[in-house]
């Protein structure tokens, strides 16, 4: 875990880590994968990934509009909008 | 030095759901701004996907027509990136056990026909939509479109030039509207594509550096956009240059593709199984059910068409090959004995009509059970030809009925053998001089008779009748 | 539960907000919903219903979401966020009777054992004005150890129930992963997360899970099993049932007192015809390191969504989309957050996936394994819920892995999705601290009888701190 890699994955994760702290973030960040590396001590190879408890299938739904049109209540609570669209500064692309 | 292009296509197709891939919200096209979005397509704190499985009965017609493999267990993926218009800073997505695997399609450009592996088809959302030049300084964000359920069809890098590009895409549009799965409708960006384009000196085994061009949504545009790309990688690899591996996009106006390389720096989409989805499995009993319903195909419309209704193939093609005018030829044929009669009409007349239109059949003004009604007109002898395009012509501007416009008009054929005898001798007394000269041997004048007939008939007059009519009196 | 049918419901709530007011210190609550409340007890007042939790009092954990009601799961990034919907935990309560009197302090977005990352600062445990409450569900347990509420709920995603209960000396239960839907609660990791109900004692437990628990299609991981009735089996004879202990677990490291704690609490149950059977649990060592990959993973993509476009709050004057993101999301979130969404990233990211990611989860696999090998020969596993009693407020300092052991023996229910809980089960230098009763997949029914049957034997679960009254 180095500068570098800091750097990559605070950009992934839109985090900006200011000078100060970033010396010990580094350090906390490599201390946390070296006590996660004692994983590496038990053979998985023969093991399938467990992504969540319930072994189960899906349920799913019927294809049924069920939603009501809730516009107006969702640009109340966005931080910035006009009467149509949710706002951002420009993207140029 | 000659080159050798590859190109693999990823089309994006908008199931034709009533409701969204995660939610109950409605997938209608066209609807004002935000106004389709569900507290899930907004992704709220606390809220959670419901797969709809209708969205898989879909992909799993693709899959069914194609010949692929269908994973009867299919689990979703998260793909995570940041972008105004994706509401939960991940799109939901199949990685690694997409529903449809291993299928093909068969491709026809200019004079020869070709086979197309599709490496996978997987079920995924849409995002919404940004409009960036709208607001003065502000992008504008309407989520009316995200959660709309998208089926992802990727080929294998077997296309080697635009032209197989485009008809790949057509024959991928083709197949998913008569499945009945999308509509189609490039316009309303029904179905988009994303193309990978690289070059390879010939006979050289490993491929290129690829570029990606995204989301273009025209034929037209994929042909120029894939032709600019193969000239810019040949000029930068003759210049001694290299090809980035990068994404760009075409600017159908400039008619030049651009780096979005501003996007891509250090992109990792740290793809994970969502911890929200489950597994969906799909049964044995439901993919039987799915099978038997799936609906007659292209290929074999055309084959039954020639083999059971006798249509030549070319007529039996062009009609097959649009399930607007399959359905106009099967509805009108059910109206007619003479079901041969409507092929041709429909690839004659009427394709003409359309043409000159620049619109579908189904645009039209011309209905099944009126065209239907018009060929049995012609095929009963109540009308001939010539005067069925008039009528056709008419149908085609006002969408009234053929029988009313035939009885108001009185455009019923002559059949009587008397009236037509009667005006043959009228005609024949009146032109002494070109009988004898006929009578002389001058064949041809034969039809000058006819034609005089035809006008003292306005044309309704039964050719047949009257040329054994006339026979008879010219001996 | 508390039955008060001699005072009018709209004179227990105002009690409530009077103790409340007197408790302020504790910082338990971020919002209070006082005057929704006293209406609805009016309304109770006039037209009173035989619903089973009628004009009960409940604190509500800040992580679910109330309709109309702040809801800042401890964040600054969602200091102004008033959602559009309800969670279903908060529905069911609600339509059960329950008044909802305010949202507790917790965690930032339930991430912490200490109450120490919320964004509206420090929760004091009752047991001591310098003591943390534990956490992430820190709030609801001071709240009701201060006896301001009787009952509140939590969330637990690697402890978050049972720790804080542990050090306030209450009752939680965290259910079967899938019992109690998670429609509206902000996830954390969304593969570990459940609600749960935290109280004074397993009966009242058992009240509030009752009407919790539902089959909610609006979460495809919520069971379809039969839910029983949590309160039939509470006094069932505990003769010859079977409690594990697992003899993998080190407890050389943990104070003499909480060892003999633990080892009384045994004895007691030996004493009401329960038998001690040695299990091995061989991947347990394991638990905190699988959960701290697993858990951030999930973290770092769940909350990708708090980007300053929809909703919650935005950094003011940021020149362009990237800045608008980073700015917001760097000041939105607290250092724990920010350093787990790191982690999450790095373990996921493009050549790490395998050696971390996928590892936790066969590691996990392993886990669960261990457990269901367990419960084929015993009805409930115990261990100390904590290593110790409530902690000094900045004692661990800030090393994330100090606090991260915390959880040691909490996380493994998590990680294989089984109910556990806790129950106050004695004393150290007059701080409370807990026992863990592990139960089989939805077997809640056994362990809440477990933890009544000690709770009639004992009264650890009534002991208040000094100056508040039962």
């Amino acid at each position: 875990m180095d500068k570098k890699t800091v750097t990559t994955i605070s950009y992934l994760s839109r985090l900006k880590i200011d000078n100060e702290n970033e010396q010990k973030i580094i350090n906390d960040l490599s201390n946390i994968i070296e006590f996660v590396d004692q994983l590496n001590d038990v053979d998985t190879s023969e093991i399938d990934p467990l992504a969540n408890p319930l072994e189960k299938t899906a349920k799913t739904r019927k294809d049924i509009v069920t939603a009501k049109n809730l516009k107006k209540k969702l640009l109340e609570v966005a931080p910035s909008a006009n009467e149509d669209y949710f706002l951002v500064p420009r993207v140029v692309e | 030095m000659s080159w050798e292009t590859v190109i693999g296509l990823e089309i994006h197709v908008q199931l034709s759901t009533k409701s969204k891939l995660f939610s109950g919200g409605s997938t209608k096209f066209g609807a004002e701004s935000n106004t389709h979005v569900d507290l899930i397509d907004m992704g709220l704190p606390g809220v959670l996907p419901v797969a709809n499985r209708e969205a898989f009965y879909k992909a799993i017609r693709f899959g069914l027509a194609t010949g692929a493999n269908i994973n009867q267990t299919s689990s979703f993926d998260r793909k995570n990136y940041f972008y105004p218009d994706l509401p939960k800073g991940y799109q939901i997505t199949q990685m690694t056990q997409p529903i449809v695997e291993k299928g093909s399609i068969k491709i026809t450009v200019d004079d020869y026909d070709k086979e197309i592996n599709i490496t996978r088809a997987h079920l995924e959302e849409d995002a919404g939509k940004s409009i960036h030049d709208m607001f003065e300084g502000e992008t504008g964000v309407d989520l009316n479109r995200a959660g709309t359920p998208l089926l992802e069809i990727v080929s294998e890098p077997e296309i080697s030039s635009a032209k197989e590009a485009v008809a790949y895409f057509k024959a991928i549009r083709q197949l998913v509207t008569f499945l009945d799965i999308c509509d189609g409708n490039m316009a309303q960006g029904s179905m988009r594509c994303d193309v990978n384009v690289s070059i390879k000196k010939s006979g050289d085994k490993e491929l290129g550096t690829r570029a990606e061009l995204k989301n273009i949504n025209s034929f037209k545009f994929i042909e120029k956009a894939i032709n600019f790309e193969i000239d810019r990688q040949i000029r930068l690899i003759e210049n001694g240059e290299s090809v980035v591996q990068e994404t760009r996009l075409y600017d159908s106006e400039k008619n030049e593709t651009r780096s979005m390389r501003s996007k891509e720096e250090a992109n990792d989409y740290r793809y994970f199984p969502c911890p929200d989805l489950l597994p969906v499995i799909i049964s044995d009993k439901e993919l039987k059910e799915i099978k038997e319903n799936l609906p007659e195909l292209p290929e074999e419309k055309e084959i039954r068409y020639i083999n059971e209704i006798g249509l030549d193939e070319s007529e039996a093609k062009i009609i097959s090959s649009s399930k607007t005018m399959a359905n106009m030829f099967e509805a009108a044929s059910s109206k007619t004995d003479d079901a041969k009669l409507v092929a041709k009409w429909l690839v004659g007349d009427i394709s003409a009509l359309l043409n000159k239109d620049n619109i579908d059949i189904d645009e039209s003004n011309l209905s099944a059970e009126n065209f239907g009604i018009l060929i049995e007109r012609i095929s009963d002898g109540t009308i001939s030809g010539k005067i069925a395009k008039s009528v056709l012509e008419e149908v085609w501007e006002t969408a009234s009925d053929v029988d009313e416009i035939i009885q108001s008009k009185g455009l019923v054929q002559i059949q009587d053998e008397s009236i037509l005898e009667d005006i043959a001798k009228k005609v024949i007394e009146s032109n002494p001089n070109q009988v004898s000269a006929y009578k002389a041997g001058k064949d041809k004048l034969f039809g000058f008779f006819v034609g005089q007939i035809m006008k003292e008939t306005q044309g309704k007059a039964n050719p047949k009748a009257v040329n054994e009519i006339l026979k008879d009196l010219l001996k | 539960m508390i039955s008060h049918k001699e005072i009018s419901n709209k004179e227990v709530i105002q009690e409530v907000f009077s103790l409340i007011n007197q408790f302020q210190d504790l910082n338990t609550f971020i919002t209070l919903n006082e005057e929704n409340s006293i209406k609805k007890a009016e309304e109770l007042d006039n037209s009173p219903s035989n619903l089973p939790l009628a004009g009960i009092p409940i604190a509500q954990k800040d992580l679910f979401c109330t309709e109309g009601l702040r809801t800042t799961c401890g964040s600054n990034i969602l200091n102004n966020f008033i959602p559009p919907y309800s969670a279903t935990v908060i529905e069911n309560l609600e339509n059960a009777g329950c008044i909802s009197v305010g949202k507790t302090n917790m965690d930032e977005f339930a991430m912490g054992s200490s109450n120490e990352t919320s964004f509206f600062g420090n929760v004091i445990n009752p047991w001591g004005k310098d003591l943390v409450p534990g956490g992430s569900s820190g709030g609801a347990a001071s709240a009701v150890a201060a006896g301001l509420v009787p009952a509140a709920t939590g969330t637990d995603t690697g402890g978050s129930i049972r720790q804080p209960a542990s050090l306030c000396g209450i009752t939680g239960i965290k259910p079967t992963y899938g019992r109690v839907s998670r429609w509206g609660m902000i996830a954390f990791a969304s593969s570990l997360d459940q609600a749960g109900p935290m109280a004074r004692t397993a009966e009242d437990c058992a009240l509030m899970l009752n009407e919790m628990c539902s089959h909610d299609e609006k979460d495809t991981t919520s069971l379809d099993n039969a839910i029983p009735d949590f309160e039939e089996n509470l006094n069932s004879s505990l003769k010859g049932k079977k409690i594990g202990i697992v003899k993998d677990l080190d407890l050389s490291n943990l104070d003499n007192d909480v060892v003999e704690i633990y080892q009384n609490s045994l004895k007691e149950f030996e004493s009401m015809g329960a038998e001690l059977v040695d299990i091995s649990l061989p991947h347990l060592s394991l638990s905190v390191p699988t959960y701290y990959v697993v858990a951030p993973a999930e973290c770092s993509s769940n909350l990708s969504r708090f980007d300053g476009v929809k909703f919650g709050m935005r950094s003011e004057d940021v020149k362009d989309l990237e800045e608008l993101y980073v700015k917001t999301r760097s000041e939105g979130f607290g250092n724990e957050v920010k350093r787990r969404i790191l982690i999450g990233s790095y373990v996921l990211s493009a050549g790490y996936y395998d050696a971390y990611y996928k590892k936790a989860q066969q590691v996990r696999r392993l886990i669960k394994n261990d457990f269901d090998n367990a419960f084929k020969k015993i009805d409930v596993i115990m261990t100390p819920t904590t290593r110790g009693p409530a902690f000094k407020i900045g004692s661990k300092g800030d090393d994330p892995i100090q606090m991260y052991l915390e959880d040691l023996f909490t996380i493994s229910a998590n990680l294989a999705g089984l109910p556990a809980m806790s129950i106050p089960n004695g004393n150290i230098e007059n701080k409370p601290i807990g026992l863990q009763i592990i139960g089989n997949f939805l077997d809640e029914s056994t362990i809440l009888n477990f933890a009544h049957m000690f709770q009639n034997e004992t009264n650890w679960h009534m002991h208040t701190p000094e100056g508040i009254k039962q």
